[in-house]
Formats: C-alpha cells, structure tokens, sequence
C-alpha cells in the first residue's frame, strides 16, 4: 500500500540565497513571458469572448469543420469539436459579426442543430475586463492588508504578499504560453488560488513565529500539515480539470486547470521562497 | 456522552437536519409551492437550459426638469412633436422631474433644446431612463413571462460599475427568438369598428385604444370556446356604445375578415390590433347587440372576445393586459446565453459525477495521510455534512445552481478538508491529549489558523459578490457562505468528535 508521509527536508545543506533563487527566477520568467506577450498581442493572455465580445453557437452537424465554417457569414474565427461528441461543435465568432439570433438562423438554415448560443457584446466585454482587474486587485489588496494585520511585522508579512502574487503570476504565465483564453472562470480561479496560497503561508508563518521551539522543527510540523493540505486540495482539483474536460464543461476544468497549477507553484513558493525568508528573518538576526 | 459539552456536535447535526428538510421536504423553503423533482433546488439555464439576456433599456432622461403635474401632458406632447416620436415614447413626470425619450436616434442636445425653448431648465440629460421606468420594465415583462409559459423564469435589473442599468431575463423554456419577440411586442393594443361604408368600400374607425380598457380577465374556455373577457372604463363606454350603434353593430353581425385583402372581407367586424397588426377579428352576438341598441351596455361595459384557440386568447390577453414595455430593449446591446435542456441536462448529470468524484478524491488522500479511519472518516463525514449544509441554504433561498456553484461546492470541499487536517494535525500532535485543557488549548492555536485562512479567502472573493461579473457572483457566494458554515459550525464540531475519540481511545489504553 503507498505510504503518504511528508518527506522531512534536510533545510540545512541549503543557505537561504539558494533556497529562494529558483523560485524567484521562475518568478521572473514568468513576468517576462507575461510582458512579452503583451508588447506582441497587446494582452498578457488571450482573452475569451466574455472578455473581447463576440458570439459562440454550439451546433451538432454531420458536416465537416471546414463546410460548417464556410456556412456563415461572416466565418467564425474558430470551431473546436467537442470531446467525447463526435457531430458537436463550439463555433466562436468575433464581434461585429451581426446578432445571435441571426447566426442561429444561419446556421439552422444548414441544417444544424443549435444546441446552445451565447452572445456578449463588445462593450460588456472591455467593462468585464475592468471589473475583474478591480475585483484581482482589491482581493490582492486585501489579503496583503489582512497578511500585515496578522503578522505586523514587515519580513514574514511580505513573503506572505510575495508568494501569493507569484502564484498568480505563474498560472497566468503557463496559461499564456499555452495560449488558453481568459474566461470568467479562469478569474473565479485566480482570487480561489489568494485564498488557498494563504493557507499554508499563515501556517508556517504561525507555527515558525508564535511558538516555542527549535525553527526546523516548527517547519517540519508546519510542512506535514501544510504540503498535506495542498496535496489533498490538489487532488480535488486535478480530479475537477480531468472530469470536466472529459465532459467539456469548459468552467470547471479551467478551474480546476489553474488551481492545479497554482496550488503546485504554491508548494514550492511556500517551502522554498517563504521559508527562506523566515529563516533569514528569524535565525539571521534581522528581528533583533 | 454530554450534550452540553458537545454543543458543537448537536449544532452541527442541527444544522444538518435543517438542511435536509429545506432539501427534501416538498414545500419547505418559503416561498415554495413543492412538487417538481425530488429537491428543492433551483438550477440555472447551464444545468436545466433556457434563455438568459441582459439588454439596457433604450432612451434618454432629463433631469431636474421643473414641470407641474397640471403641465405635464402639455410639455409631452409638446415635446413629442418636436421631435417627432410616438407620443407613447414620451414620458414626463412631474414626481421625478425628469423627461424620458424612449427612441434611439435622439440625440441628448436635442432633447435639452427642446425642454430648453419650452421655457425648461433640465440640469442634465444623460442616457438610460429612471428608475420607475425600469421598475415597470421588470414589472411588466415579469407579467408576460408568468402569463406565457409554465416555468415563468425570472427577471431582475443588475446594474453595471460603470452605471449602466441592464434589465437580466431568465426564461428557462424558450429560446432567444422567441424570448426576443415576446419582449418586443411593445403591446400597443387599439380596437376598430370594420364595416363597409355606404358606396360599399371597407372603412376602420378606432373606437377603443389601450387606456380605454378599465379590467381585462384572464383568458378561458366558455363552453368550449377560447375567450378573453374585458372591461371598459366607464368614461368611454357611453361614446363606445353610441359608436358602435352608429357603425352598424345595434345588430348581431357576421364577420368574415380576409387579412390578406381587407377589402375582400365580409359582414362587420370588431378588429383588434397589436402594433398594428390585427390579433383579433369578430362580429357582435345577438345578445351584445341588443346590449348596444338599447343602451343597457354602458351601464355595465363588460364583453368577451373570442379567439380560435386557447394560446391565441393567451397571447390576446398578454397583449391586453401587460401592455407595452414603457421602454424598448436594446438587443444590439446585450448579452445573452442560451442553451438547450438536453445539453443542460448531460451537465447536470455529469458535475454531479465530477463533485463525487472529487469527493472520493479527497477521502482517498486523507485515508492515506492518517492511515486510522477513527480520524478520517469522521473529517470526510463532516465535510460532506458542510456540502449538504450549502445545498440547504442554497434550497433555502431558492437560488439557481449553475455550473459555477458546482465548481464553489468543490472548491469548499477542498478547503473544508485543508482546515480540518490543520485541527487534527494540531491534536494528535506527539504528546497525550490528557484532559480537556489540553484539547482545548490546542483547539484554540489550530483555529487562529483557519480563522485567518477563512478571513483571507472571504477577503478574496467578497469583490466578485458585488461587481456584476455574471455567474462569478454566485461562486463567490457559495464559497463565502461554505467557508462560514465551515469555521462557525462544522470545523468546531469535529473538534469535538475527535476529542471524543481520542480521549476515549486513551482511556481505554489506560
């Protein structure tokens, strides 16, 4: 039977410049994929129709993709079969491409099946841009405030701040690397991942700073609870993102994609980057 | 066993009876009638499909426009002949002192130049309309809905960071064609006299318009025959009734309107139109007739129209009855989801898979972590206990589940787990769990933990309850209300099961 023991970590062959080294220089990487993308698309991911505007039909048709694309006018920018359903098809159209109800008739006039439609127009979209920012960065905010409130000491409150907005940063990298579009869901996942990153954060942070005892063995107690917690969540979500991309509900396994990502990125955030803060702060004399 | 010191444990199973009567039991939740399906939940289009649009309302409001209500038809007449637009897209209102133009293509400086020469001073005029006409918009279309359909769906005004107000129509039996022309039936109802005149050609005089009608009842089956009965005001049915007289129906009359060729019709008609299209044609009965020839009719101005079927007479007395939306809605503006309730159907079924086995997920990973079902089981028992908790309150407040609540539920799970590792890994920490101090003491340092772990993620998702981004809200909601019940109810009370456990494990190897 597999044994689930959290491995103890011998910290002290590591000095605190190489611990947070790797972490940081992923850190950076994704930044730079993240501005690259940006000076070349003008966005640092691709944005999903809830976003951009624009329409999406999902059709059941014998056709093939390039006959049920030549069917509209004008065509749609993209058509992804859907996993599992051979004859279903999710057809994206950009904006400006005349109203729903009118591709709907194209597209029955072919003789399609019109499973499901959707619309949003431009103006929505710029206006769900601004709102999810905001929304981002008020949760950011708050977290950070709430890290400083706990803590109220500048080292452990930062690297509180400091892995969390790197474990946004890093999912959003992957995210537009692999070009997957930004969606509502992706944004729901992001403020989850503030919420779960912070966990194990505080816990370490508690037990390492607000109790008694020697420093590797406050981490160590921290560790087992702290990467076992991931671990489980992790399991939750990957078994979301398989299911849910098998079923094709888009919302729950992009959810689930990016809180896998996240919560993998936060273990090493945590262990590594915060833990080495902790112990610079604590062992290194910077709080006398 | 002592109730009192496991109060924690007795309101956790509180709790959890309440919720499974708010689930279950039929007609449960306020508000509810009982009866479809085996819970009480509500689902949203993605899981039982349906149409959901979003569409500001068109027009354009000045404010602060001084006008008396004495002068208030004066200046919207005024108003609607200087700009040319249907009177019925006009509304002053001397209450609010604003003025509303229901029309696109005018401009704001228009409008403002033209209360301006009345003798008006508005001090702004900007787009959308006021918050009575948006009332009435929901209150109306709220009215075709309940009228039209067996499931009538919802409608609501959500307002946007930006100030924009959009009026959000749920209707989850129809598509968006037919939600789209249901709404653009903007209702205006006239009635006509149709007889043919003395050189034989076919004339139309209007004898009742929409405001005329004082009671309109809903449509049923008279003897075997679709009718919807109505009511005129009684200002208008003395002039009514001599109309009719005059135009020939003091008589019983035959109608055999043609609406390809109306002149081709033949007999006398009562015609009523909608938007100017003819909903309904028919001659007088023998009895009304007399009604009219003697007089008697206005004494009590009630008569019944007939219709071929009975969705003609439902469609006749929405017309009637709901009137016009006050204001159009702007499709070129909206956003909107629809999908079908087979596919819905196939997501419903399938989350349900992808939360149970996310559930066995987390239980095989807890299995394995402590190895000793003593604290597993009961950490996964209590948190399936905080999803049937969620489900109740969701039940409760009779709140559509869509996919997104799916993905909150999970994700609750998955923190609900996290927090209830932190408490056992605290407890069972290396060192007896003597007495109850102990327990407690230990308790106490395994909650700051949670407590400021639940606050950050409350902190964190709190925006998305209030920005208008869509489905998000009702994630955001289930998240925060899960984390609640987690920290306030069910994660003190597997403090006290395992206490419980442990101690009495302890005693026993004593």
């Amino acid at each position: 039977m597999v044994e689930f023991e959290v491995p103890e970590i011998d910290y002290d062959q590591y000095s605190n410049r190489q611990l947070a080294v790797v972490p940081l220089v992923v850190l950076l990487v994704a930044i730079a994929v993240l501005a690259g993308s940006w000076m070349l698309t003008g966005s640092p991911v691709a944005l999903g129709i809830e976003f951009t505007g624009g329409s999406q039909l999902t059709v059941e048709s014998s056709m093939s993709t390039a006959e049920i694309g030549s069917t509209f006018s004008p065509e749609p920018v993209s058509i992804q079969g859907v996993g599992g359903e051979p004859n279903q098809y999710v057809l994206t159209f950009e904006p400006g491409s005349g109203s729903v109800t009118s591709l709907v008739d194209q597209a029955e006039g072919a003789g399609m099946t019109v499973l499901g439609s959707g619309e949003t127009p431009a103006t929505f979209g710029q206006e769900s841009q601004r709102i999810a920012l905001i929304g981002l960065a008020i949760a950011f905010v708050g977290m950070s405030l709430l890290a400083f409130a706990l803590f109220r000491t500048f080292v452990p409150s930062m690297a509180i701040v400091i892995s969390a907005f790197s474990d946004i940063m890093i999912p959003l990298a992957v995210l537009s690397l692999l070009r997957v579009k930004l969606s509502l869901g992706t944004v729901a996942a992001l403020l989850m991942l503030i919420g779960y990153s912070v966990d194990s954060d505080i816990l370490l942070n508690n037990h390492i700073l607000r109790r008694r005892g020697d420093f590797y063995e406050s981490t160590y107690a921290a560790m087992r609870t702290g990467v076992s917690m991931t671990l489980t969540s992790i399991a939750a979500m990957t078994v979301m993102a398989v299911m849910a991309s098998f079923f094709n509900i888009t919302l729950m396994a992009q959810i689930g994609f990016v809180l896998v990502l996240g919560l993998s990125v936060d273990l090493m955030n945590t262990y590594m980057l915060n833990l080495s803060l902790l112990r610079w702060y604590k062992l290194d004399g910077v709080s006398q | 066993m002592n109730l009192r010191e496991n109060w924690r444990v007795v309101l956790l199973l509180v709790f959890v009876v309440g919720s499974g009567i708010m689930l279950l039991v039929p007609g449960a939740p306020p508000g509810t009638a009982g009866g479809s399906g085996p819970t009480n939940l509500q689902y949203g289009i993605q899981l039982d499909g349906g149409t959901q649009l979003q569409a500001p309302p068109v027009g354009i409001t000045a404010e602060e426009v001084n006008v008396s209500a004495d002068n208030e038809a004066a200046l919207a007449s005024n108003v609607s002949d200087a700009l040319s637009v249907d009177p019925i897209d006009v509304r002053v209102s001397a209450d609010s002192s604003t003025v509303e133009v229901f029309v696109g293509n005018v401009s704001q400086e228009r409008l403002r130049s033209v209360l301006e020469a009345a003798g008006y001073q508005p001090s702004t005029v900007r787009d959308g309309v006021t918050q009575q006409t948006r009332q009435e918009i929901v209150d109306v279309v709220s009215d075709k809905l309940t009228q039209s359909a067996l499931d009538s769906g919802s409608v609501s005004t959500i307002r946007s960071t930006s100030g924009q107000t959009f009026v959000s129509i749920t209707a989850p039996d129809r598509d968006l064609g037919e939600l789209q022309s249901l709404l653009d039936e903007r209702g205006v109802v006239r009635v006509y006299a149709f007889y043919p005149a003395d050189n034989g050609t076919y004339v139309r005089q209007q004898v009742l318009e929409q405001g005329d009608f004082a009671r309109i009842s809903p449509a049923e089956n008279q003897q075997g025959q679709p009718v919807v009965p109505v009511t005129i005001r009684e200002t208008v049915a003395e002039q009514y009734q001599q109309d009719m007289v005059e135009y020939g129906f003091g008589q019983q009359t035959v109608c055999n309107y043609d609406r390809e060729e109306p002149q081709s019709s033949r007999g006398r008609c009562l015609l009523a139109t909608l938007n100017g299209e003819v909903v309904f044609s028919g001659g007088v009965e023998q009895g009304l007739a007399e009604l009219y020839a003697s007089g008697e009719f206005a004494k009590s101005p009630t008569f019944q129209m007939q219709t071929r079927n009975m969705s003609e007479a439902r469609e006749l007395e929405i017309s009637l009855r709901a009137g016009r939306l006050p204001a159009p809605l702007n499709f070129e503006e909206s956003r909107s989801t629809q999908l079908e309730p087979a596919l819905a159907q196939q997501f419903k079924l399938n989350s349900l898979v992808v939360g149970i086995m996310a559930v066995f997920a987390v239980s095989g990973m807890v299995y394995l972590r402590y190895r000793n079902p003593r604290v597993a089981l009961p950490m996964i028992v209590t948190a399936l206990s905080e999803v049937l908790i969620l489900l109740g309150f969701v039940a409760a407040v009779q709140y559509p589940l869509n996919l997104s609540h799916i993905a909150g539920f999970i994700a609750v799970i998955g923190t609900g787990v996290d927090d209830l590792i932190i408490i056992a890994d605290e407890i069972l920490q290396q060192g007896e769990v003597a007495t109850g101090r102990v327990f407690q003491n230990r308790f106490r340092k395994a909650f700051w933990v949670i407590g400021a772990a639940a606050a950050t993620t409350i902190l964190a998702m709190s925006p998305l309850t209030v920005l208008g981004l869509g489905d998000l809200s009702g994630f955001a909601i289930v998240t925060i209300v899960g984390v609640l019940v987690g920290v306030l109810v069910t994660r003190p009370a597997y403090g006290d099961i395992l206490r419980n456990l442990v101690l009495r494990q302890e005693q026993r190897e004593k």
